[in-house]
């Protein structure tokens, strides 16, 4: 079985998980920022056609500019970028997803077209057409951002809970998690707008009793965000038990950002729904940029845990975090997995001898998807404290990778580890008499 | 029909979302050009006003051929794509910088100029940098010493022919969709630029079959149309220059459409047989969702379109 193998670049001390956390982290915000302001701008505009609402039009007109200039641009080109980094980080992985979604990522892709046209046609003639086309116009444009968030998250919950039937797209598509993920999607684009909206809202040049009654109609688009503790339980609840386990305690980095995220979307909503809901509180420019940067801060914490409870697998039980798959591993271990990569080192002469290059190339093929040698979640950080037997134990023994071990005891001591050739038979009566064992 | 009994409907849907795609960046990348050097022509205004959402319907219809190449040519533009690395990402924050650009061009007299310059370089970086990795992919005997050295930069012959060709044939498109716009003597002031640009082409065609290039098999049909809509279409632009009427600008316009999809083709043609087959789910229903999907899509826009007249 033939295993492709891509060139492998590194990002200085960023480990790719981080890289790909800044783009796509930054892309999901605005995405979900323009989607909620899809559905926002419609509502505005029916408070507005119905009379309910004074200023509702001229925060229409108002917020859409942000909203082209803001989600269309960097939204959009942030879109590309995701792509762009997906690649550099998992190639397979992206690959995988193309081969097996690729008609329902292209009718993403036009749902996306219409989203843009229309976006674009009501901001460059929305100011002349009559109410009821308007209406329609960003009636459409929510549809279609919406649609794209629903083709999009079915791709991505696939990755998590896959389908067990792998022959049929359609099984995979709506996975166990597509519902629970989509709905919480949902809230949190809606709470996104209204929170940008509070910001927008500040800036307008009304007396404030005004900009108060737009802010109480923003901050009723808030509500979902009160049901979204009990969509995070079903979400929870829908994707497997080791990953479960993993995010509730299993794991405390992961542990903490699932903390991070659950506070952060608490403080949000409880102001949301106690201030601006229940007690009718106005909130200033401020306090509301404030509470956009804390949402900021919860995807950011979100996508973090999204993608830690995949580990150690990109998409579960079919492929790795390092870009091999289950199957692949037998072969890879009486190989080698160095043996058909074609890419040389790009820094052959720094090492001393053959065995530090191939473990090199191990580390690259095998470690390099989630560490860094000295950078973020540093393989020699982590082993520096280690003895050569731990090594020995844990990174040759358990993986067959003897110059894997002896790379890392070379870049933390510049040494090489040294073991007994085997131990013999009374050493091992000896240990085990040691550890109590008769 | 060759090549499309061998890359099926996601070639034909790769070549045809290019050949859109290429319709929308041209007219930014040309029309940044003629904006910037042509200020005081009226259409220049049109152009100015129209450039960022022409930018973002380029963006937006790029989105497929780019989803489709990795179906075509999976391993090949994953391999470019990490060869050049870091290199490669500046397209995206280039292109920001261009978007943001061309609003500030949009909206300001005093920094309009520098806006301009500042875009039309963005643009001009990512089509080159096209052209390179559109190499790169094919270069596969290179890889593994280009990765070894570290290089960011892809180097062949066949780049700068190649850039040629793309900025001859933007001339023309840009022209192709500005002079619907406008009026017929606004017709005859562009359609120069449409002839220029296409001769440009053509000798960019020239210098890259010096660098070895060549039109071989089935391809070369391919290449008697493009050769045939290329001499049709120069000479509508020609009439329309001493002449403007909208029957020179309708042959021109289908000319330039040929042209621009069996250029597409010939393209292609070296890398037809390069073309990769993965094992893939069973799609059927999904494809009859797209399919469903463009259709509806399409009756959408058209729909947004008419309000907008």
């Amino acid at each position: 079985m033939s295993v492709p193998h891509y060139p492998v670049n590194e990002f200085g001390p960023l480990m790719k998980g981080m890289v790909i956390g800044i783009v796509g982290i930054v892309h999901v915000f605005l995405a979900q920022f323009a989607i909620g302001g899809g559905m926002l701008l419609w509502y505005f505009e029916r408070l507005s056609q119905r009379g309910k609402e004074q200023d509702a039009r001229a925060f229409v007109d108002g917020f859409f500019p942000i909203l082209v200039l803001v989600s269309f641009v960097l939204g959009a080109l942030t879109g590309v970028a995701i792509w762009f980094t997906t690649i550099a980080v998992g190639a397979r992985t992206i690959g995988l997803m193309i081969d097996e979604f690729h008609w329902l990522w292209a009718t993403e892709w036009v749902c996306f077209s219409v989203e843009v046209v229309a976006g674009y046609a009501f901001y460059k003639v929305g100011h002349r057409l009559a109410p009821k086309v308007r209406l329609r116009l960003l009636a459409l444009y929510s549809i279609a951002s919406w649609l794209s968030l629903f083709f999009i998250n079915g791709i991505l919950s696939w990755q998590l809970t896959p389908s067990s039937e792998p022959s049929n797209v359609w099984h995979g598509f709506f996975n166990a998690s597509f519902w629970p993920s989509l709905l919480y999607r949902t809230c949190v684009a809606m709470a996104l707008a209204a929170l940008a909206a509070c910001v927008v809202i500040n800036t307008m040049k009304i007396e404030r009793e005004r900009r108060a009654a737009l802010i109480r109609r923003a901050s009723r688009f808030a509500a979902p965000i009160a049901i979204m503790p009990l969509l995070a339980g079903w979400y929870l609840a829908s994707i497997p038990e080791d990953s479960r386990s993993w995010l509730l305690g299993g794991s405390a980095p992961m542990m903490m950002f699932v903390g991070v995220a659950a506070g952060a979307s608490f403080l949000i909503g409880a102001y949301a729904v106690v201030a601006l809901l229940i007690k009718r509180l106005y909130i200033g420019g401020a306090t509301a940029t404030l509470l956009l940067a804390l949402a900021l801060g919860a995807t950011g914490a979100g996508e973090f845990v999204r993608e830690g409870a995949r580990k150690p697998y990109t998409v579960r039980n079919v492929l790795y975090s390092n870009s091999i798959t289950p199957d692949e591993v037998a072969g890879l271990r009486a190989t080698g997995v160095t043996v058909d990569d074609p890419y040389p080192l790009r820094d052959d002469a720094r090492y001393a001898n053959d065995q530090l290059r191939r473990g090199a190339k191990v580390e690259r093929a095998l470690c390099d998807a989630c560490h860094t040698m000295k950078g973020g979640n540093a393989l020699v950080e982590l082993t520096r404290s280690w003895t050569d037997d731990q090594l020995r134990l844990n990174i040759s023994k358990l993986q067959h990778t003897k110059a894997l071990a002896q790379l890392l005891r070379w870049e933390t001591q510049g040494a090489p580890a040294t073991w007994p050739v085997a131990p013999t038979p009374p050493e091992i009566a000896g240990y085990l008499d040691a550890a109590g064992v008769k | 029909m060759w090549p499309f009994d061998r890359g099926g409907v996601v070639l034909a849907l790769y070549i045809g979302t290019l050949a859109l795609h290429a319709v929308f960046v041209a007219y930014v990348l040309a029309g940044s050009a003629f904006a910037l050097l042509r200020r005081k022509d009226p259409i220049a205004a049109t152009v100015l006003d129209r450039l960022p959402f022409m930018l973002g319907c380029g963006i937006t219809a790029g989105v497929a051929p780019l989803l489709f190449v990795q179906l075509l040519h999976q391993r090949r533009f994953y391999t470019a794509n990490l060869l050049l690395g870091p290199r490669w990402f500046a397209v995206v924050p280039a292109l920001i910088v261009g978007f943001y650009a061309l609003y500030l061009a949009k909206a300001s007299d005093r920094w309009r100029r520098i806006a301009l310059v500042v875009a039309l370089a963005c643009f001009a970086f990512v089509a080159w940098s096209w052209s390179e990795l559109h190499e790169l992919m094919q270069a596969d005997p290179e890889w593994a010493a280009f990765y070894a050295a570290g290089h960011r930069l892809f180097t062949a012959a066949t780049i700068a022919p190649r850039f040629v060709i793309v900025i001859g044939a933007m001339a023309t498109l840009f022209v192709t969709v500005a002079a619907w716009s406008t009026d017929t003597a606004g017709r005859s002031r562009l359609a120069p630029i449409a002839a220029v640009g296409r001769v440009a082409s053509i000798a960019g065609a020239l210098w890259l079959w010096h660098t070895g290039f060549s039109v071989e098999g089935p391809a070369v049909v391919w290449f008697g149309i493009l050769v045939g809509a290329a001499v049709v279409d120069l000479a509508a632009w020609t009439l329309t220059w001493k002449r403007p009427s909208d029957l020179a600008l309708t042959v021109a316009t289908a000319a330039g459409t040929a042209a621009l999809l069996s250029a597409a083709v010939v393209r292609e043609a070296p890398r037809v047989a390069l073309i990769e087959t993965h094992a893939q789910a069973d799609a059927s229903g999904a494809g009859y969702a797209f399919v469903i999907a463009l259709v509806l899509g399409t009756a959408a826009i058209a729909w947004v379109v008419r309000q907008l007249r």
